[in-house]
């Protein structure tokens, strides 16, 4: 279950770039804190449904709609700590 | 000239006839409960607005799906009231347009998954027949029939609007003296699902403009209406009330699901549709609202009504029904223009079920209070938006009400050329080429997009682009392009999935380029393209099919240019089930070698060397090679790929003596070639190799001649 930080983040952004379909972006160039929607990698609400979608599908956690799910895709860090606070529900 | 609505059909969750539905619409009664078609465990909802009872009609002796069942019905309605009896259908020239999204979805989704996961169960199985959206159309044409000619498209959920868009074109064309208009869409897992994985579905029924609405509830039906002129109506003794009097399309180019919130390019279809009537914002007397209760949709919505209506927003009266009925999709906007068509006749509005509480962001709206209100309705409009940004708005009114504005009838041509496939990468006269009995030695044609614009885009829609682009699409250009069988593969992966990990893993992102009109929506927001944007179903001739969507709508004067022509993806499915199924109905069985591609001509009213003279639709190739203009210098035809049965058609014809070249060689089999003939043809003249070209189509008893000739 714990897996250290940077192996998650590292997991994470190989995923991002994957189900993104963020073709030609090298995953170890996205910044831990930087902000994934809007300005950041310029994802949208679209992209939101997916990645939550596929976290749910590789780590088994949910991420809820509303304010709490946009406190967990604030940033790659925040997603991994999201994932590692909150229990699988499979 | 006038179109007169001279009979109805509705079939959707508040009733089985216009006798049925009507008052429970026009009270605001929701049709709304749980789903018992199909399992919805773990999905955000558990209801739909389902029709039942529905029995799939015919003998067996080839599969019929909900969404035939329900187009049938509707069908039939309409035929009764306009006392266009079949006996009648038999004797004059009347036309038949369906909409749609999902076709024969729910009847094979099954099938589908398992042969995603087993290729061994991809072969020629005849239960998918019923899957394509063209197979609403064959029905009817066997249940009803014979037309004189019959077309089928999406437009995702303007479909059934554009119906009536095209229609309209043709009886203003005079290749119809009736046609029979609608959409059909049957309720299905892969909608149901898909919505739900969007977010976009509320769990309690749908509350469109209430400031607690959380989205759409999924519901299913068919609208079908008859559009005569007149004369023709009045002669029969056929009785009517409303007229089609205008309408607008536009295409947002924005994103692929979620509408532009300032609503401007849904204002201007607004804006459009009232020019094309000569009617004045000050006219508008009830809005059939797209009102899907989605939160972005029914907001954008009220935005394009205050920049359209001006002031005159607060007058008119406004009201969604698919508070009562769900949104049923490729119906949707069938369905809603007749309802738009009864307040007129009726002088009865009907209320938005569901709406308590008006969101602030809806406020400027005069929605409709519960129960309906009587009013004098001389003008309605039904607005219909789709996926991919893709804005149908029609003008209905009371006879006599707008006056016939004058028609002019714009040539068509060829101003640019663009092909994406095994022969490359080809602009303009380099075209020609895909007349070469082999392909060239080439690379990936798909070069050159931007990667992150092309995110979402998947194979048929990067082809579409790079054609689309080579054949000089500018930003006031519709997208039209033929599409035989929708993503089948992208369907079977997205249900493969639902079924083996449930609702919660269905990958949202995947479910927009399902819908058919989804590679033209693309090409649409890629390249930004703001005109008439939707696929034709039409098996092997969905490009020619396309073609002569584009024609009509120019010629009628709905756009000023539209990049038109076929996109195909590669398909498994297609290649060793639907294909070969389609084939076997001929008795017809080749190897299963399918290849892929898309070809785009850009056909505008701008006069350039190329002109496209004539466009004729029928039963049979011979047919509509007599009707065709007439060769009057070197000529050539250029089919799909030459067979005796193309040959003989020529017999007997003025184009008899000449050479006939095809495209197969080239750039493979698939069902888009007509597409690439038209290309070939085009290509050809301006190379000035020819000066007339017959392209010549032919499948499953529908035929297309299109002569282009060196202007």
């Amino acid at each position: 279950m714990s897996k250290p930080r940077e192996t998650l983040r590292t997991e994470l952004k190989a995923l991002i770039v994957r189900e993104l379909n963020l073709e030609g972006r090298d995953p170890s160039s996205i910044v831990d804190d930087a902000p994934l929607f809007g300005e950041g990698l310029g994802l949208d609400s679209l992209d939101a449904l997916q990645l939550a979608m596929s976290v749910e599908e590789h780590f088994g956690v949910r991420i809820p709609e509303g304010p709490d799910g946009r406190t967990a895709f604030r940033s790659v860090d925040a997603l991994a700590e999201w994932i590692e606070t909150h229990p699988a529900t499979k | 000239m006038r179109i007169a609505l001279t009979g109805y059909g509705i079939v959707c969750a508040a009733g089985r006839s216009v006798a049925e539905a009507w008052p429970r619409i026009a009270r605001g009664e929701r049709g709304i409960g749980p789903v018992t078609l199909f399992d919805v465990t773990g999905q955000r909802a558990s209801i739909a607005a389902e029709v039942k009872g529905l029995v799939p009609p015919g003998d067996g002796s080839v599969p019929w799906s909900r969404s035939d069942a329900m187009a049938l019905e509707a069908a039939r309605e309409a035929i009764a009231q306009a006392r266009l009896f079949p006996a009648g259908l038999r004797d004059r020239r009347v036309g038949l347009i369906v909409g749609g999204t999902t076709g024969g979805m729910f009847e094979t989704e099954g099938l589908l998954a398992r042969m995603h996961a087993d290729a061994a169960q991809r072969v020629p199985n005849p239960e998918m027949l019923a899957h394509p959206l063209s197979a609403t159309a064959d029905r009817l044409v066997a249940a009803l029939g014979p037309f004189a000619r019959a077309r089928t498209l999406c437009s995702a959920c303007s479909s059934g609007a554009n119906a009536f868009v095209l229609g309209a074109a043709w009886l203003r064309l005079g290749v119809v003296d009736a046609v029979i208009v609608g959409g059909t869409d049957g309720l299905c897992r892969l909608t149901y699902t898909g919505f739900n994985a969007l977010g976009a579905v509320d769990p309690n029924p749908a509350r469109p403009f209430d400031v607690n609405r959380r989205g759409l509830t999924i519901g299913e039906g068919a609208g079908f209406a008859v559009l005569e002129r007149p004369e023709s109506a009045e002669a029969r003794g056929a009785t009517w009330d409303v007229e089609l009097v205008g309408a607008g399309i536009t295409s947002e180019a924005h994103h692929i699901t979620n509408p532009a919130e300032d609503g401007a390019f849904a204002a201007r279809a607004i804006e459009s549709a009232l020019a094309s009537a000569g009617l004045s914002a000050a006219q508008v007397d009830y809005v059939n609202a797209h009102g899907t209760a989605t939160s972005l949709n029914d907001a954008m919505e009220s935005r394009a009504l205050e920049r359209a209506l001006g002031e005159h927003v607060s007058r008119a009266w406004v009201s969604s029904t698919k508070g009562v009925m769900g949104h049923t999709l490729g119906a949707a906007g069938a369905i809603e223009a007749i309802i738009a068509a009864l307040t007129i006749r009726d002088r009865r509005v009907p209320p938005t079920a569901g709406l308590e509480e008006v969101d602030p962001k809806c406020a400027s709206l005069r929605h409709v209070p519960a129960g309906g209100v009587e009013a004098e309705v001389n003008v309605a409009l039904s607005n219909s938006f789709g996926f991919g940004g893709v804005d149908t708005v029609l003008a209905l009114a009371r006879r006599g009400t707008a006056r016939t504005s004058s028609e002019s009838r714009p040539r068509v041509f060829v101003t640019g050329i663009g092909s994406a496939s095994t022969a490359g990468a080809l602009r303009g006269t380099d075209n020609a080429r895909l007349l070469d009995a082999r392909p060239l030695d080439v690379a990936d044609p798909v070069v050159g997009l931007d990667p992150a614009r092309a995110r979402r885009l998947d194979r048929a829609a990067r082809l579409g682009v790079v054609a689309s682009s080579l054949a000089g699409a500018e930003a006031g250009d519709g997208v039209i392009m033929g599409s035989s069988y929708g993503d089948a593969d992208g369907s079977a992966s997205f249900l493969a999935k639902l079924f083996d990990k449930g609702p919660r893993l269905a990958p949202p992102a995947e479910f927009p380029n399902l819908v058919p009109s989804s590679p033209s929506g693309h090409v649409s927001i890629y390249l930004g393209l703001h005109g008439p944007t939707m696929a034709v179903a039409d098996l092997s001739t969905s490009g020619e099919a396309a073609i002569a969507t584009a024609f009509d709508l120019i010629s009628t004067g709905a756009s000023k240019a539209i990049v038109a022509g076929s996109i195909e993806g590669p398909s498994e499915i297609a290649a060793n089930c639907l294909a070969p199924a389609f084939r076997a109905l001929e008795g017809k069985i080749r190897p299963s070698d399918r290849s892929e591609g898309s070809a785009a001509v850009r056909l505008s009213i701008e006069p350039a060397e190329v002109e496209l003279v004539s466009v004729v639709q029928g039963n049979d190739p011979h047919e509509v090679t007599v009707l065709a203009a007439k060769p009057q210098g070197r000529a050539m035809v250029i089919v799909a790929e030459r067979s005796e049965e193309i040959v003989s058609a020529l017999t007997e014809t003025a184009w008899a003596d000449c050479p006939v070249r095809d495209v197969v060689g080239a750039v493979g089999r698939h069902e888009g070639l007509g597409g690439f003939a038209f290309a070939a043809a085009a290509a050809s003249i301006q190379r000035g190799d020819v000066d007339d070209v017959l392209v010549l189509g032919a499948s499953q008893g529908r035929s297309y001649s299109l002569v282009l000739r060196r202007h």
